[in-house]
């Protein structure tokens, strides 16, 4: 008969979450604290009996978070005969909670759709998430084909407040973070419960209920500009299914509802990307050089307009006009040197020789 | 707030508990087809096997004991690397999805379900029903809107499959208009923008193009050359000896905005001071059209002349405000 030899130290960290779920797995009433720690791979070896495991418990309370984060149901069980006690908390994982239901099976064709899902994600957390799942689809045996790689689109997410801010709308958790809003000029700390992460005209959307204000409010992913933070203690109730989808159906119905009319230069760079966004026409007829842009944000669009500089003339609604002249007017004054005579740099005259 | 298992241990426990199931469905099977289907290493397989056969409960006796462990064949695993499970312990079955996990496997199909070549609406969504059955929570909301990539990116595609070079007129950001003829490689966007990667025949390297900025994409006869896929760099950009040096002022919170100019310099500010970082450019172009769109954020320190196009480039566009629109109000 042969035992795991005890190695103090060198149990590596994917041998002992193994073993910590397998354990949690075989029980049916659950293990305390005490009994994983004083038992279980990886922990017993560094268990003082009798001693002080603080650390140890440390450890085990970001295990049980790690194990939660794969999509395991790790429960805690509180003993009939003794409710509140912390003391004689029971943790296990339910077999039927755990496993994947048994009349879900996938075809080697759902299969290869999933793969191609899974692929869309070129890097961050979505990728990450997306090849766990195909690991766990794999373990199905289903043969299938690989799609044809290389050629669809992939996307990527940049903002580094997707990953925490997912993972606080999965726990109900609120969380703050300074938000640099368009047309300001510094950022703000918000306080938001999130509700829904949503990739709208290009752009990573955070849905929630601004706590500060109490209404649900939209923010741009890309203009959370410091790390998003758990304000502790602080929880909600998660809005459930549906809120991807209302979110979504807000912004396209401000999308639809805002029209703006650009002149833009022919031939320059504002002509050749704008144009591609053009919207349907709505009745007037504009000359070939005016474009007709629907947009949810009028900062935002007015901050991506006033990087066109002159290659662009908004007609209208007057609130964006007013409202990309103002940003050219403060770029224009913060870059005054008074040493420097209007036009004085040449190489950018020749440039501008093409519109 | 936690950021989780360092990616390893996450991934490394997904593939133990994904494989035990595996290998009690297939008696006998060879460790080179395991790493096929799983899509890893043979090691990795080794590796793996190597540490379910020693992993078990505790037990009654809490010791470990053998008939707690797994077991394989050890005889079949060491001379001829096929795997025979011999002893089973806890797991009989696959687990399921995190919420994280199961969104985005939703939000991929999401997206390619918004793309004109995979219409197949109903079979996309009877999958993501099954995915949400499939998951230990409510699938997190992460939710992709269609796209209009438009029909740039068909013409791309029937190109790749015809293994023919595309040629399109290309406005560079300096202003240059040139007709490229380029091998397709990769199609990616990020965030609101589509790029191209492929081999330019012009300039005979890897370039990204901004599928915007592309005009007259049509499809050739001549065949792209094969031997270049696989020198396909995995960052978008990347930086030349011949970049030009600016430094640019903006309060520190919002050096984040500018990851695409790879911002250098130390900074350790008030946060909500101003702070001066260095970017890399190709040239000052690109950097005025940058600036002037993060108004009152950022602004050039120097050098002068990055300072004088920036100038000019806002005045220029002011001044355009100062026309009367015909039939509205002058400002």
């Amino acid at each position: 008969m042969s035992t795991i030899p005890d190695k103090p130290g060198r149990v590596s960290v994917e041998e002992r979450l193994f073993s910590l779920v397998l354990a949690l797995i075989a029980t049916e009433i659950g293990l305390t604290k005490a009994e994983i720690l004083s038992t279980v791979q990886g922990y017993r070896q560094r268990y003082a009996v009798g001693g002080d495991n603080a650390s140890l418990e440390r450890q085990f309370e970001r295990d049980k978070d790690d194990i939660r984060e794969l999509g395991i149901p790790l429960e805690t069980v509180e003993p009939p005969d003794d409710p509140g006690s912390n003391h004689h908390l029971r943790y296990r994982i339910p077999k039927g909670l755990y496993e994947l239901p048994a009349d879900v099976s996938f075809s080697a064709d759902e299969l290869m759709l999933l793969k191609l899902a899974a692929t869309v994600w070129r890097e961050g957390s979505l990728s990450g998430e997306s090849r766990r799942a195909l690991t766990k689809l794999n373990s199905l045996g289903v043969d299938s084909t690989d799609p044809v790689l290389g050629y669809s689109p992939t996307l990527r997410v940049r903002d580094a407040s997707f990953e925490p801010l997912s993972k606080a709308m999965d726990r109900g958790q609120i969380v703050a973070f300074q938000y640099l809003k368009p047309g300001e000029g510094t950022p703000r700390r918000r306080r938001v419960a999130p509700q829904a992460v949503v990739l709208h005209e290009g752009r990573w959307h955070l849905f929630g209920t601004d706590e500060d204000v109490q209404a649900t409010r939209t923010f741009l992913l890309s203009r959370i500009v410091g790390p998003v933070v758990s304000v502790p203690g602080a929880t909600f109730v998660p809005g459930g299914a549906g809120k991807g989808q209302e979110a979504l159906a807000e912004l396209d119905a401000l999308w639809r509802a805002n029209l703006a009319e650009i002149a833009v230069e022919p031939g320059s760079d504002a002509a050749v990307r704008l144009s591609k966004r053009q919207a349907v026409e709505q009745g007037r007829a504009p000359g070939e050089s005016t474009v007709a842009l629907h947009y949810t944000d009028l900062d935002i669009l007015a901050d991506e307009l006033a990087g066109y500089g002159p290659e662009v003339l908004v007609r209208s609604p007057p609130a964006l006009r007013a409202a990309v002249l103002a940003r050219l007017v403060r770029v224009r004054d913060a870059h005054a040197d008074p040493q420097a005579p209007a036009g004085a740099a040449p190489s950018d005259r020749a440039e501008e020789g093409t519109r | 707030m936690s950021t989780g298992p360092a990616l390893g241990a996450s991934d490394k426990l997904t593939f133990l508990l994904s494989l035990v199931p595996y290998l009690m469905d297939h008696e006998s099977v060879s460790v080179s087809t395991v790493a096929a289907h799983f899509g890893v290493s043979p090691e990795r397989v080794r590796d793996a096997v190597n540490l379910i056969a020693i992993s078990g409960i505790p037990g009654e006796t809490r010791q470990y004991l053998h008939g707690d462990l797994f077991d394989i064949h050890w005889e079949e695993f060491e001379t001829n690397d096929t795997i025979v499970l011999t002893h089973l312990v806890a797991i009989d079955d696959s687990p399921r999805f995190s919420a994280r996990e199961a969104a985005a496997l939703i939000a991929g199909l999401q997206y390619l379900s918004s793309l004109p070549e995979n219409a197949d609406i109903e079979a996309i969504a009877s999958l993501m029903a099954k995915l949400t059955r499939s998951a230990s929570a409510t699938p997190s909301q992460v939710v992709v809107s269609s796209t209009e990539p438009g029909e740039a990116i068909a013409l791309i595609k029937a190109a790749v499959a015809g293994g023919v070079q595309i040629e399109f007129g290309y406005l560079s950001s300096r202003g240059e208009h040139e007709v490229r003829h380029v091998d397709p490689l990769r199609i990616e966007s990020v965030d609101r923008d589509w790029y191209l990667r492929g081999w330019c025949h012009l300039r005979g390297a890897v370039r990204t193009f901004r599928l915007d900025r592309m005009s007259g994409l049509r499809i050739t006869d001549l065949p792209t050359d094969d031997r270049i896929a696989e020198a396909l760099p995995d960052t978008l950009f990347q930086g030349s000896d011949s970049d030009l040096e600016v430094v640019v002022e903006l309060p520190a919170a919002a050096v984040s905005l500018l990851a695409d100019f790879a911002p250098q310099g130390a900074g350790t500010g008030p946060a909500d001071g101003p702070v001066h970082r260095t970017l890399r450019v190709a040239h000052f172009h690109g950097l005025k059209r940058l600036v002037a769109g993060l108004a009152g954020v950022v602004s050039v320190v120097g050098p002068p002349g990055a300072r004088w196009i920036t100038r000019d480039w806002a005045a220029a566009g002011a001044a355009r405000y100062d026309e009367v629109v015909p039939g509205e109000q002058g400002e």
